[in-house]
């Protein structure tokens, strides 16, 4: 079985340099993919506008990692990096870790996973309802700015049961599996039939807003200011809506982004969980560096992993089993070989991200990525005290954020904190208090 | 003198404009008002001096603009008062006064009358979430739908959510009505030509998967029984296979002689991960559907061994769940020691599955739990036996909805060849399987949001017509009749007509295009947005802001006839439609958004009761179902028997079940079906303060306090302003580890005058209610946590944890009203408000008539607000009363 120690993956972009090839768009303009940053310049309207990009990839392993090995012991700037972290050390500047923070009220153990992007309380409880995740609030803001508003991506998720995104009216998104399904979406350009069905959608769109907006107009007529000002506010709605169309049309009209890669091959067996982990991780960079989109969730269902394949071998028992060990000696030392290749393969994806240069950026520079998990501690099904990583993005990083681990600070403010840097105008999200505190950008 | 509306002696802060640009409307104050003013009030207010941040001498020789009406009202307001000038200065004379006072209101008065010209009184405002949400359910005679989560939360103004100032929207807001309504049509949309067989068939809780998995330790083991015999042999597992055990399996442990005997006893509540459900049942369609639930209650011995007869009742709440867990609670009713059958008749949406839920009993969480129930010699347990199902119950086949959209045209199933080509054509990459019964919320407007880039996953027809020009605008024209609110007029039918004919002509098919039409029509203004003309509301605009108000949703069929006649300008008809509309169990609509935003009980859920301090309260779905419910159905009983306005204060009944009653330790009310109970006169209960959802929504889950408690009876019961905190001052928070209660505080903090001038007027009602802790339940003690020092209490919780608190100080809850009245305690408090009916009335009919109107209420209101009271008056305020007289009220029949 493969292991993930060799590079048996499709994409070896971090060690074999990628050939250039041309790719034509508009007036011809022949670019490469390491060179991907000046492509990317005149399909992104946000760069247009002469505003930096900011993208977020967030993930959650909702079976967490042993606290004992995960928490740094003291705080600041100057902490001691953990044994766990110790595999990120090369990256030690470029993320933020943190203890003592939750979701206030998400309770319930396993059904968390589905709120670790809405925060929504009590998933367990009779009256739950999940709420909007993090990453949909993003693409209803940003999602026109380029051809996919978000991918919902997950490893070995139980279908219909778990996933990182849901709307606004509390409905799941699915998560997409597939590797390579995901690279024919992005780089594989659709067939005409395709693209002329998406378009006459969007034409359909287009129609519903251009009759609205006419009865808004002819309703407007003869009113009082009052009452004309709230048409008039409707019919700028329809306008913004519009446009949101529009530049969904136009990426229809572009030809897909190209890259000199395979298409890849999904592994098979669930038991490959490390190799899917590391598939998702590249084609997240991939999308972001072809701006295909911006916004990206990943749920890493451990908790439906059967005994899955660490350095060659499989380990004992099936992952969720393992993680409640009872503190049987054997049980934690495979859980730690596992949580460190999960350490191992986070590395791997910042050094990616930061291999890549946007403008004067690192790709990284621009991307937030989220680490984290429902449970603080598998074994007693807790949701307090959840290891969090928060790299890149534009915020000052390098060190150990704590708060009270008894009572513990909302989580949901670093998420308030994240929409800010995305320029999107709120202060609130769920049952957020504020934006991050300690957290600053660069 | 009288103060109209009272207001507390405040410093003025700077005054933001509420209203967007200013006019050029404006009233030059009068000779008089600069004469006196420059007399009495200048000498403090003015430009150098600036007394309170007011200075009258630059004030009075401006017109009274928009900007400055505030200031102006609340001028008038403080020398009505007597409160201005001040003790310590001269005083102003009554002929003097007078004449002021009357300056200053003509004044104010036809600075408002000049700012309303243009728009009225109301501006005309979009639906809110709620609105919308029953607009969409009655159209498509699809109650079950829930849609308000869906949108964003409306902006709050004057305390509801109904203000056209406030109501904005939005490209995100417009996209989300559009996809909701999108959402909404295919769900009322059929999935099979033929009317679905209904089935009738029973489910044994033997059969059932998930009431025969994930068992472990004692507590959370589901129990296979015989009647009272556990069958212990079934429940045996491997050894090395921990977390899984044997299921009896159908047919092979059941004896059919035995088969009504056999049942799964459970000990504990339904929760993560011992999730009980009929699971091999799940609705073949959305319909209505009759559930009947066969069990009984029983006690468990204390080693889990024996079984014997039920001590008492147990409520049980019933869930309809879908995939992943999504839940929607469907009812309660009680099983008894002895078996019975019960019986629900309820909405359920296809694919839906029916969990149970024995709510009194633990859930327990990891790691380690306990059971609070636990008695020497056992504990009590529900016995579940079966579940039968009939349904889909249909009067009309296709169903009203689908009737709405599509009459009886002839329709194709989507798992016919025909769909399947579609799919296969337009798809071609797409390999998933189309089984998911959850509708798929992107299709038309996918193109906005293509993140999810995939087909038609809903398995609803397809519709054929032979004859698509003739039938869209049949269709077309029916449904708008139905959705608007106003007749349609042939400009805007053919506004609609020619998108569908686009659409059609663009290659969509029939289905697709009249469903963009429909989608259209319920994200235009027309539908969205009320359309009153200034002045005197015509018949459609009475209908449409009557039926907002009693029902909270859109005019019926007989509202809409009455409104095309014009009959519902008759003072007489009106009035029996008001009856007949709070005589509707529509009404209750009313009942819950009235309340959802007068108490706050939208936000009941917003906090926790603290997992160490309050055990008893944890994850207690029950207790929080029914504080909402208590406070909903006690409204609904003012407005039924017309009772009057000093029951807010106080009355000498409660409506609770036994959740509640055991919440105020009241005996012999047992099951989870709400009574009126009769209170006696020692009972701190009755009357909306001591409702637990109030003093729910007042504490934050770890503590409550004085201020903010004191500060919502203020101005929710007695509609008196309070000024918000400055924001210099810190906050004043509880100390839970018991070193000093909260009055020490406040003590301290009202010690200084700057203070005092308001908390003196906040505060006391707040110290009446210290006596109920952060769920409602009365306290003659603080609890602290386990650093304090006082008596320790430990204590199991609802959730099975173990937890330690400590008894701390004792609660004084005397105080002096600002008056000086003094009381001891809450029922002393409760005498003094009784007293207060007038302004107890004033607010009520404040309140009614911004939820009416959706607009505030100014100073030019104040006499018609107060012939509304007047009107009342010989029904001593009867709460059904103050409602009929609003709708009287001009203020009602205008703009």
């Amino acid at each position: 079985m493969k292991s993930p120690t060799r590079s048996s993956g499709p994409y070896t972009t971090n060690r074999k340099p990628l050939s250039r090839r041309s790719l034509l768009r508009g007036a011809g303009v022949a670019l490469s993919l390491p060179l991907l940053n000046i492509m990317r310049a005149p399909f992104s309207s946000a760069a247009k506008a002469g505003m930096k990009p900011t993208r977020m990839l967030a993930i959650c392993n909702n079976l967490g990692l042993l606290p004992e090995h995960f928490f740094p012991q003291d705080d600041g700037f100057d902490y001691q990096l953990s044994p766990y972290l110790e595999l990120l050390s090369k990256h030690r500047n470029d993320f933020t870790v943190f203890s003592g923070v939750s979701h206030p009220d998400v309770d319930g153990g396993h059904p968390a996973d589905n709120c670790f992007l809405t925060a929504a309380p009590h998933p367990a409880s009779g009256r739950f309802k999940n709420t909007i995740s993090l990453d949909q609030l993003m693409a209803e803001q940003i999602g026109h700015q380029t051809r996919f508003p978000s991918f919902t991506l997950g490893v070995n998720v139980q279908e219909g049961v778990r996933s990182l995104s849901w709307t606004e009216s509390g409905v799941m998104i699915p998560c997409d599996q597939s590797a390579a399904e995901l690279f024919t979406r992005m780089f594989i350009q659709g067939t005409a039939q395709e693209t002329k069905q998406q378009v006459r959608k969007l034409e359909l769109g287009q129609s519903i807003l251009d009759t609205v907006a006419g009865q808004a107009k002819s309703l407007s007529q003869n009113l009082g200011k009052g009452d004309k000002q709230r048409l008039d506010q409707y019919f700028n709605s329809v306008r913004q809506l519009e446009k949101r169309i529009e530049a969904s049309k136009a990426w229809e009209s572009q030809p897909k982004p190209k890259v000199n890669l395979p298409v890849p091959l999904d592994p098979e067996s669930p038991g490959d969980y490390m190799e899917k982990v590391r598939l998702m991780y590249e084609i997240s960079r991939l999308a972001f560096q072809t701006d295909s989109t911006r916004v990206i969730t990943l749920m890493l269902d451990s908790v439906n992993s059967p005994a899955i394949e660490v350095e060659g071998r499989a380990v004992s028992d099936g992952y969720h089993n393992l993680s409640h060990h009872g503190r049987s000696e054997d049980k934690l030392r495979q859980l730690e070989v596992i949580d460190k290749w999960h350490m191992k393969l986070l590395a791997e994806l910042f050094g990616g991200l930061k291999a890549f240069n946007e403008d004067d950026d690192t790709l990284l520079d621009r991307t937030m990525v989220l680490y984290g998990s429902n449970l603080g501690n598998a074994h007693a099904h807790t949701c307090l005290n959840l290891p969090t990583i928060f790299a890149g993005g534009g915020f000052k990083h390098g060190q150990h954020l704590t708060f009270d681990t008894t009572r513990n600070y909302p989580l949901p403010n670093l998420f308030v904190s994240m929409l800010q840097q995305m320029n999107i105008a709120t202060d609130k999200f769920a049952s957020s208090t504020g934006t991050m505190r300690g957290l600053q950008t660069i | 003198m009288n103060t109209y509306y009272p207001h507390f002696r405040i410093v003025f802060l700077s005054l933001a404009c509420c209203f967007p640009a200013l006019q050029t409307t404006a009233q030059e104050p009068s000779a008089t008002v600069i004469k006196l003013i420059d007399q009495h009030c200048a000498g403090c207010h003015n430009a150098n001096t600036k007394e309170g941040n007011l200075d009258l001498q630059t004030l009075v020789k401006q017109p009274v603009s928009q900007n400055a009406l505030e200031i102006w009202v609340k001028i008038h307001d403080r020398v009505q008062a007597g409160e201005m000038p001040p003790p310590e200065q001269p005083k102003i004379g009554d002929s003097e006064s007078n004449s002021l006072l009357n300056a200053i209101g003509k004044a104010i008065i036809e600075a408002e009358r000049q700012m309303l010209v243009d728009s009225g009184r109301a501006i005309n405002r979009r639906l809110n979430r709620y609105e919308y949400e029953n607009a969409i359910r009655d159209l498509l005679s699809l109650p079950y739908l829930e849609i308000r989560q869906s949108l964003p939360e409306d902006p709050i103004s004057h305390g509801f959510n109904k203000s056209g100032e406030a109501l904005d929207v939005s490209h995100v807001q417009l996209s989300r009505y559009l996809r909701t309504a999108e959402n909404a049509l295919r769900e009322a949309i059929i999935r099979q030509t033929g009317l679905p067989k209904p089935i009738r068939q029973r489910f044994y809780s033997w059969d059932q998967l998930k009431f025969t998995r994930g068992n472990g330790p004692n507590i959370r083991k589901t129990y296979p029984v015989l009647g009272y015999e556990i069958q212990t042999a079934l429940n045996v597992r491997p050894a090395e296979k921990s977390g899984s055990f044997i299921r009896p399996l159908p047919g092979r442990h059941s004896i059919p002689s035995r088969r009504d005997e056999e049942a799964v006893v459970m000990v504990s509540s339904t929760y993560e991960h011992v999730e009980i459900q009929y699971d091999q049942f799940r609705a073949p369609s959305s319909g209505r559907y009759r559930l009947k639930f066969a069990g009984y209650t029983v006690w468990m011995s204390a080693d889990y061994t024996e079984l014997t007869s039920g001590r008492r009742t147990e409520p049980i709440t019933i869930y309809a769940d879908s995939p992943p867990r999504k839940l929607r609670r469907l009812g309660h009713f009680d099983f008894h020691p002895k078996t019975s059958v019960q019986e629900l008749e309820v909405w359920l949406k296809a694919g839906e599955t029916i969990r149970p839920d024995a709510s009194r009993l633990v859930r327990s969480r990891p790691p380690q739990f306990q059971n609070p129930l636990l008695e020497e010699d056992g504990m009590p347990g529900v016995a579940y036996q079966w579940l039968e199902v009939e349904g889909p119950i249909h009067e009309d086949w296709p169903p009203p909805g689908h009737q709405l959209l599509f009459g009886s045209l002839k329709t194709t199933e989507s798992n016919s060849e025909e769909y399947q080509k579609f799919i296969a054509e337009d798809y071609p990459n797409y390999e998933r399987g189309t089984s998911s019964t959850e509708p798929n919320p992107l299709d038309i407007l996918d193109g906005i949001y293509n993140a999810h880039n995939r087909p038609p996953a809903r398995g609803h027809v397809s519709v054929e017509s032979t004859e698509p020009i003739v039938d869209a605008e049949r269709l077309l024209r029916n449904f708008m009749t139905q959705a608007h609110r106003r007749p349609v007029s042939d400009n805007d039918l053919q506004r609609f007509l020619t998108l569908i004919h686009e659409s059609l002509a663009n290659g969509h098919s029939f289905t697709e295009s009249m469903l963009a039409g429909y989608t259209a029509v319920l994200g235009s203004p027309e539908f969205l947005y009320h359309h009153a003309r200034p002045g005197v509301l015509d018949a459609h605009a009475l209908a449409e802001r009557l039926s907002f108000f009693l029902w909270n949703s859109p005019p019926d069929e007989t509202l809409r006839s009455l409104a095309v006649s014009g009959l519902l300008l008759n003072s007489d008809i009106l009035s029996q439609q008001v009856d007949r509309m709070l005589d509707d169990p529509k009404s209750r609509r009313f009942v819950n958004a009235f309340l959802d935003y007068w108490l706050d009980l939208r936000n009941m859920t917003a906090s926790d009761p603290d997992s160490e301090l309050y055990p008893e309260y944890q994850l207690d779905d029950a207790l929080v179902e029914s504080m909402s419910e208590e406070t909903q159905l006690y409204f609904q009983e003012l407005i039924r028997g017309d009772l009057s306005i000093r029951h807010v204060v106080d009355s000498d009944f409660i409506i609770i079940n036994e959740r509640l009653a055991t919440l105020y330790e009241i005996e012999d009310v047992l099951g989870a079906g709400f009574r009126p109970v009769e209170l006696d006169d020692s009972s701190p209960r009755g009357g909306l303060m001591t409702q637990a959802s109030v003093l729910k929504v007042t504490a934050n889950g770890t503590t409550s306090s004085p201020v903010t408690r004191g500060a919502w009876v203020m101005e929710r019961l007695l509609g008196i302003h309070v000024p918000p905190p400055p924001p210099s001052v810190q906050a004043i928070e509880s100390d839970i580890r018991g070193a000093s209660t909260i009055r020490e505080q406040l003590a301290l903090h009202r010690s200084h005058q700057s203070c005092n001038v308001c908390h003196s007027q906040i505060d006391p009602a707040g110290f009446a209610l210290e006596n109920f802790d952060v769920m409602g339940a009365w306290r003659d003690q603080y609890r602290t946590t386990s650093e304090g020092n006082g008596v320790l209490v430990s204590g199991i919780g609802h959730n099975g944890f173990i937890n330690r608190y400590r008894l701390g100080p004792s609660v004084n809850a005397s105080g002096t009203l600002p008056d000086g009245q003094g009381f001891k305690d809450i029922l002393d408090l409760k005498q003094i408000l009784l007293t207060k009916e007038h302004l107890l009335a004033r607010n009520m009919v404040n309140q009614l008539m911004v939820f009416a109107t959706g607009a505030p209420n100014r100073f030019s209101d104040r006499e018609k607000l107060e012939a509304i009271i007047e009107n009342s008056k010989p029904r001593h305020y009867g709460v059904r009363t103050l409602i009929r007289e609003v709708v009287k009220s001009s203020l009602f029949l205008n703009k």
